[in-house]
């Protein structure tokens, strides 16, 4: 079921372990899932995550700065962990808890 | 440079792009009541609504012709948020999401029944029947509809704040009905399908915005609006002209004529617009927060009665000018409360 569905399905679907993950580890593996690998691919795919984050489904728990440039060199790097609303949506969008 | 400074400029860059947006938003929805008007006055709809009223009556010709109107304008749309997936390299996206019907899309395809053959219906018949002033701004009515909607539906709370707007936003309604009202009894000729089509235009954006949420809080914002117009183009095309056709009314016949260079111009700027206010609209949300998204885009009132005057030279009466400035004003009140998007804009 990979790169069938939506993005954002999948970006929650990640998330629905309920572990902290930093935007550059779901940013990267979703670029390889649905081959968006370019530049302007893993930008689009970090603004979801932000949407994401302002729609109450997933909630900015840390920063930090991108010293070695592992995303976006000298920019800040956050690190999300899915909400309560957020597993309400994830299973409206029929994913499976984990 | 150090983490508070970095969190500092991101934020910054947020806010500054997100009003960017969101202002972007209220000068399309604006220049849209310009084609939106202008369009009456061209062939075939002017032809039509002359064809139809020596048989039905100048109010079902309006209303008929209206519904010709806004199915090219909803085409028009289609065909602007198909350039814009396009160019974005978002037609993957939106396969993927159309699919999603039950979780997902069933939303944009109910979400568009409220907004295209209630809300944007109503504004073109408001816009035929009185005026692009006026129909510009009776839509500002519409978060009344939509927070009471989401108070009986999902039990949102409204608080003291937003009470308060809702309130300054009634009154302003009021003032913009009842202004027209009151000079349209003294003269004895109430146009009152116009003043139901500006009700319309707010309930149905009302209702329209607390049903896409549902869907597109879990897509892409550009895929999800393009769904939400292809489910108004069936609707148009495939399920109301056919059957007015089928009443005896001449649709087919005239919606073959739009083909003349100055329509065909009027109709995709009217598409542009309008299909462009929608997208610009939800890229604010996630960077400035919804509610200021919302108090931004609503400037887009003021931003049609300007265009109006610019354009067609046209001073709307001074109750329309007071009751779409308490709107705005309401606006703000009751949306600039909401900070839970904020926050995490504040950062700390």
């Amino acid at each position: 079921m990979i790169g069938n569905r939506p993005i954002k399905f999948r970006i929650l679907e990640l998330f629905l372990d309920g572990k902290e993950y930093w935007n550059y580890e779901i940013v990267s593996k979703i670029q390889v899932e649905y081959g968006m690998n370019s530049g302007y691919g893993r930008d689009s795919i970090n603004f979801d995550i932000i949407e994401l984050a302002s729609g109450g489904m997933l909630k900015d728990v840390e920063q930090k700065v991108d010293e070695e440039g592992i995303y976006k060199k000298d920019f800040l790097l956050h690190k999300y962990v899915i909400t309560d609303f957020g597993r309400v949506r994830g299973s409206d969008a029929c994913l499976k808890y984990v | 440079m150090d983490l508070k400074a970095l969190k500092k400029q991101e934020s910054k860059r947020k806010i500054s792009k997100g009003y960017m947006w969101a202002l972007f938003c209220a000068v399309f929805w604006g220049i849209w009541y310009l084609p939106g008007t202008v369009v009456w006055a061209l062939n075939p709809f002017d032809q039509m609504q002359a064809a139809i009223a020596e048989t039905g009556g100048d109010g079902t010709a309006l209303v008929v012709t209206a519904v010709l109107i806004t199915a090219f304008n909803a085409l028009t749309v289609m065909l602007a948020l198909m350039i814009w997936n396009g160019v974005l390299g978002k037609y993957g996206e939106l396969g993927r999401t159309l699919k999603e019907f039950h979780p997902c899309s069933k939303w944009f395809f109910l979400a568009s029944i409220f907004g295209g053959p209630i809300a944007i219906l109503g504004s073109f018949i408001a816009m035929g029947f009185i005026g692009g002033a006026f129909a510009a701004v009776s839509g500002l009515l519409y978060p009344v509809v939509g927070s009471i909607l989401a108070y009986y539906w999902y039990g949102e709370k409204i608080s003291k704040r937003a009470a308060m707007g809702i309130g300054v936003i009634i009154i302003g309604g009021i003032t913009i009905f009842g202004g027209g009202l009151l000079s349209d009894l003294s003269s004895g000729n109430v146009q009152w399908i116009g003043y139901l089509g500006g009700l319309m235009a707010a309930a149905g954006w009302g209702i329209e915005g607390a049903i896409a949420g549902k869907g597109l809080d879990i897509s892409e914002p550009d895929a999800g609006l393009t769904l939400r117009f292809l489910g108004e183009n069936i609707i148009w095309w495939i399920i109301i002209v056919p059957l007015l056709a089928l009443f005896g009314y001449p649709m087919y016949s005239f919606a073959l004529q739009v083909f003349e260079p100055m329509t065909l111009l009027v109709l995709i700027f009217a598409g542009i617009t309008f299909g462009f206010c929608y997208v610009c609209w939800y890229k604010s949300f996630p960077l400035i927060g919804v509610g200021r998204g919302q108090g931004i885009g609503n400037l887009y009132g003021l931003c049609s009665i300007i265009f109006i005057f610019l354009f067609f030279g046209q001073v709307p009466q001074w109750t329309i000018l007071v009751g779409g400035t308490l709107c705005v004003i309401g606006s703000f009140v009751m949306f600039t409360e909401d900070a839970s998007a904020l926050e995490t804009l504040r950062g700390e």
